[in-house]
């Protein structure tokens, strides 16, 4: 079997009901995506198929021989990271990180979509995906900024204007 | 000063969006070995035969670890502050909660150790389980610890954790009313997305390198190097990569049973969990069952509380003693109440041991408590704003271990909901402050818990 | 272990590989039968693979000025939820409601009919839509291939191979859900209602028992969508699982019959 992951040919020797998740961290190093339940259930494992998010521990290998794969490594670099993960860095959507491949190709394909930022249509795209660091409200207000604008502040140190001060009230 | 008042992005953010973070289970190292648990099917029962021999002779099977195998099989999280241990690493006669580890196969892949750790020869004599923590205290509950049903080993060797403050009987006696209730909280899992991992490597010069998940470092190598009896220096953990704890991840759950994997088999060894085992043993916050009764006045000063707490730990004690001293500590809540009878009791069930999860011990009582503040204005007909702030903790005041609230904010936390409710309140309550009690806010019987003196602790 | 896996490459070859569908098992898109196997809960000894037999599709005759509106539509079993999406209410909602847009692109039309039903729950979240369609169910098997009404392909959905599904676009149609701000791998309760040309109006309820029902009683008294509604209680025994007990799938189902019909009176 064959996959093209993130532009490159791979070979695959795994048994064709190998979940593509499994291929890709065990047989093909490639561990962005993670295994949060191996049932479809958490989002963590999300890479896109010819461009459509999914879920790939629920996708035996042999039924997606000779597609394309990215995973969140495909979509940009520390060096060259996508307006949707500099977002996430600028809007402090990924506290632990483990949720957040999955989320933030699922982001992507909803934006390459079209999507807007409406918060309720974002909430529905990412319904599939669970994190438990957020609560979620900064993941949406990144994808919504995502939708808008391609770059984002995310080294420059400034004073906030809206820091509230602490303490020595009244 | 750059930093202060700044908005500084995460030093970890870029690798976790283009997911160069490297998790426990990300860690890749030439010869490892893959671990698999023979866990307890049953919550309770003794282990009346084992035979591990048939299972380490599958192809495949490196090692199979079990109690024998442990050189100090008992030590707790609180060993370290002197708090006896009482849960084996792995179970030896007794398993007593369902999901509970056994031994440990190390193998060439994760099947073939699935398949060795089904293969173990095991015969249980199932006993009756306890579930129920108000059944623990029965004389025909079932007998599920060699301490007894609760934990003996508060301070001065009490089996119950007491708060004594004031004059209850008088309180009781003057009050207009009495006003009872009782609040239980569920288990909770923490549900981390990454579920428990470790990875085990031994080294040339006889040490061990450990990839943890652990939120505790510094716990897990103490813990690690005390089941091993091996000096701190002989264990590396290697860790702060934690794909979400909660608490859940204070315990350590893989570390050691994979280190003894890999002293035996001098291969490196992966131990991770399935949701499924994460649901059934990995710890979970634990449930409370809290029995509060206020005197009370007609014009809503609660003069004292008596509450009684059990604490559902689980099969074991782990954190939770920790929890309920912490739970009495904060049993008023937010609010002063001058005369105190507190009885906590942590309580052993066969269900999965309870362990930290964000303010454990304190988001119970602050359930319970603020559930019963609202009670106990709703049937004395008074605003529940007002009972909060009349008896909101001031400075001055103290707290049930006595100790000077400084600077508590209280009233300017209830305050705020009132406005974020939209509710205006009277002259006299909005001008509230944090300040001293005197004059109508000072009333008889909260005199004499006052702390005068200046300083703070 | 190792298992014998057949890809065939077209209906044809599919339908030859299953021959009586003994010892065989079925995955289409993976997503009801890979979690079982990720967690070993059983070991298939044949697995039918469907990905690439070229079964989704949805052919649909374009209505033309003049035509009647009774040209069937058939869909291919492979088709995946995300394509039905675009059809009328009540199928298009109704897999519009399905989990999320992941698993709506993976999942199938012919797993979600013939998914067996798990213990904990009950399953095929779209059997009551295609029941309110009165759609037919062409498969094969043991005594070859056949067509039949999706009632009565329904119980014995275990030992078939769904092929296709069709059905004569309703009139007018109509869906509602239970709702929860958290995608689920099934749904919890939903109503599907359709009309057909001729006027008959039939309801199918998902997520109330182990499949898709027929809700008979409540069709009766379709002409009152109040008195329907409490006539739904009694075509059903309810099923009681941890997103949802049976006591609150009994206050809720009355209340989406009731929408359904009151639905599609204000749409005809």
């Amino acid at each position: 079997m064959k996959l093209e992951v993130n532009g490159v040919n791979r070979e695959v020797r795994s048994e064709p009901l190998t979940p593509l998740l499994d291929v890709l961290r065990e047989e093909l190093d490639v561990t962005s995506p993670k295994a949060g339940c191996h049932a479809g259930g958490c989002g963590a494992c999300t890479v896109m198929v010819d461009g459509k998010p999914r879920r790939s521990c629920l996708i035996p290998v042999a039924a997606v021989d000779g597609a394309s794969i990215t995973t969140v490594e495909g979509l940009g670099t520390p060096k060259d990271p996508s307006a949707v993960q500099q977002s996430f860095i600028h809007h402090y959507a990924a506290q632990c990180g483990f949720c957040t491949p999955g989320m933030v190709v699922a982001a992507t394909a909803y934006i390459d979509g079209g999507g807007s930022d409406d918060k309720d249509e974002i909430a529905k795209a990412i319904s599939g995906h669970v994190c438990r660091c957020t609560g979620y409200t900064k993941i949406l207000d990144a994808i919504a900024a995502a939708t808008k604008q391609t770059e984002f502040d995310i080294t420059i140190i400034a004073p906030d204007p809206t820091t509230v001060t602490i303490g020595g009230s009244e | 000063m750059k930093a202060v008042g700044a908005r500084l992005p995460r030093y970890d953010g870029m690798g976790h969006v283009t997911g160069h973070t490297r998790f426990v289970d990300d860690v890749r190292v030439p010869g490892m070995l893959w671990a698999k648990a023979l866990r307890s099917p049953h919550h309770h029962a003794a282990i009346v035969h084992m035979d591990t021999s048939k299972a380490a002779a599958m192809p495949g099977v490196h090692t199979i670890v079990t109690w024998e195998d442990v050189p100090l099989l008992e030590y707790g999280h609180l060993s370290g502050l002197g708090i006896p241990a009482d849960e084996p690493l792995l179970a030896r006669d007794v398993v007593r909660y369902k999901g509970q580890p056994i031994a440990l196969v190390a193998a060439d892949d994760e099947e073939t150790a699935s398949a060795a750790a089904a293969a173990i020869e095991i015969e249980y004599e199932e006993r009756p389980a306890l579930l129920d923590v108000r059944l623990a205290f029965d004389e025909d509950a079932p007998k599920i610890h060699h301490w007894g049903n609760w934990y003996p080993h508060f301070e001065e060797e009490m089996d119950v954790r007491q708060i004594r403050k004031g004059n209850i009987d008088q309180a009781f006696e003057d009050a207009d009313k009495i006003i009872s209730g009782v609040y239980r909280s569920s288990a909770i899992e923490q549900a981390p997305v990454e579920t428990q991992v470790g990875l085990a490597v031994p080294e040339p010069d006889g040490r061990l390198t450990i990839y943890s998940c652990t939120q505790a470092l510094y716990f897990s190598l103490g813990v690690v190097a005390a089941h091993l009896e091996v000096p701190l220096n002989k264990v590396k953990i290697v860790g702060g990569t934690v794909g979400g704890g909660f608490g859940g991840k204070v315990d350590t759950a893989t570390d050691t049973v994979i280190a003894l994997a890999a002293q035996k088999t001098g291969r490196p060894v992966k131990w991770r969990w399935t949701r499924e085992e994460e649901f059934l043993a990995s710890s979970t916050r634990g449930p409370w069952h809290m029995e509060i009764i206020d005197a009370v006045t007609n014009d809503g000063w609660i003069l004292g509380r008596k509450m009684l707490t059990l604490h559902d730990s689980g099969a074991y004690a782990r954190f939770s003693p920790y929890g309920l001293t912490k739970h009495s500590f904060h049993h008023t809540g937010a609010y002063t109440i001058p005369n105190l009878h507190f009885d906590g009791y942590v309580v052993f069930t066969n269900r999965v041991p309870s362990t930290a999860m964000r303010g454990f011990g304190v988001t119970s009582i602050s359930f319970a408590g603020e559930t019963h503040m609202t009670r106990v204005a709703n049937e004395l007909g008074m605003d529940p704003y007002e009972i909060r702030l009349k008896n909101a903790n001031r400075v001055g005041d103290t707290s049930p271990n006595r100790i000077r609230y400084t600077d508590p904010s209280t009233v300017d936390v209830v305050k705020a909901i009132a406005n974020a409710e939209g509710r205006d309140l009277e002259p006299a309550l909005a001008g509230m402050t944090r300040a001293t009690r005197s004059g109508e806010m000072l009333p008889p019987h909260l005199v004499d818990q006052l702390d005068t003196s200046e300083g703070s602790h | 272990m190792s298992v014998d896996v057949v890809i065939p490459e077209s209906e044809s070859e599919a339908v030859e590989a299953y021959g009586d569908g003994s010892d065989i098992t079925v995955i289409a898109g993976g997503t009801i039968v890979m979690q079982l196997l990720n967690y070993q809960r059983f070991e298939p000894s044949k697995v039918l693979l469907l990905a690439h037999a070229g079964m989704s599709y949805i052919n649909m005759p374009v209505k033309e000025q003049g035509q009647n509106d009774g040209s069937t539509v058939t869909v291919g079993a492979t088709t995946p939820l995300a394509d039905l999406t675009v059809l009328a209410s009540p199928l298009g909602a109704c897999a519009a409601n399905v989990a999320d847009d992941e698993i709506r692109g993976q999942a199938t039309l012919g797993g979600n009919l013939c998914s067996p039903a798990p213990p904990e729950h009950p399953s095929g979240d779209l059997q009551g839509a295609l029941i309110a369609l009165d759609a037919m169910v062409r498969s094969t098997g043991a005594d070859g291939e056949k067509s039949e009404q999706i009632e009565d392909f329904l119980p014995h959905r275990s030992d078939r191979l769904a092929l296709d599904v069709s059905f004569e676009p309703p009139a007018s149609g109509a869906f509602a859900a239970f709702r929860r701000p958290h995608a689920h791998h099934y749904t919890p309760l939903a109503v599907s209602g359709a009309t057909s040309a001729d006027g008959t109006v039939r309801l199918g309820v998902t997520g109330a028992g182990d499949f898709g029902i027929r809700l008979n009683a409540a069709e009766a008294a379709a002409d009152d969508p109040e008195a329907a509604g409490e006539a739904s209680l009694t075509d059903v025994t309810m099923a009681d699982d941890a997103i949802i007990s049976g006591w609150y799938r009994e206050q809720l189902l009355p209340t989406l019959v009731k929408r359904v019909l009151n639905e599609m009176k204000d749409g005809s």
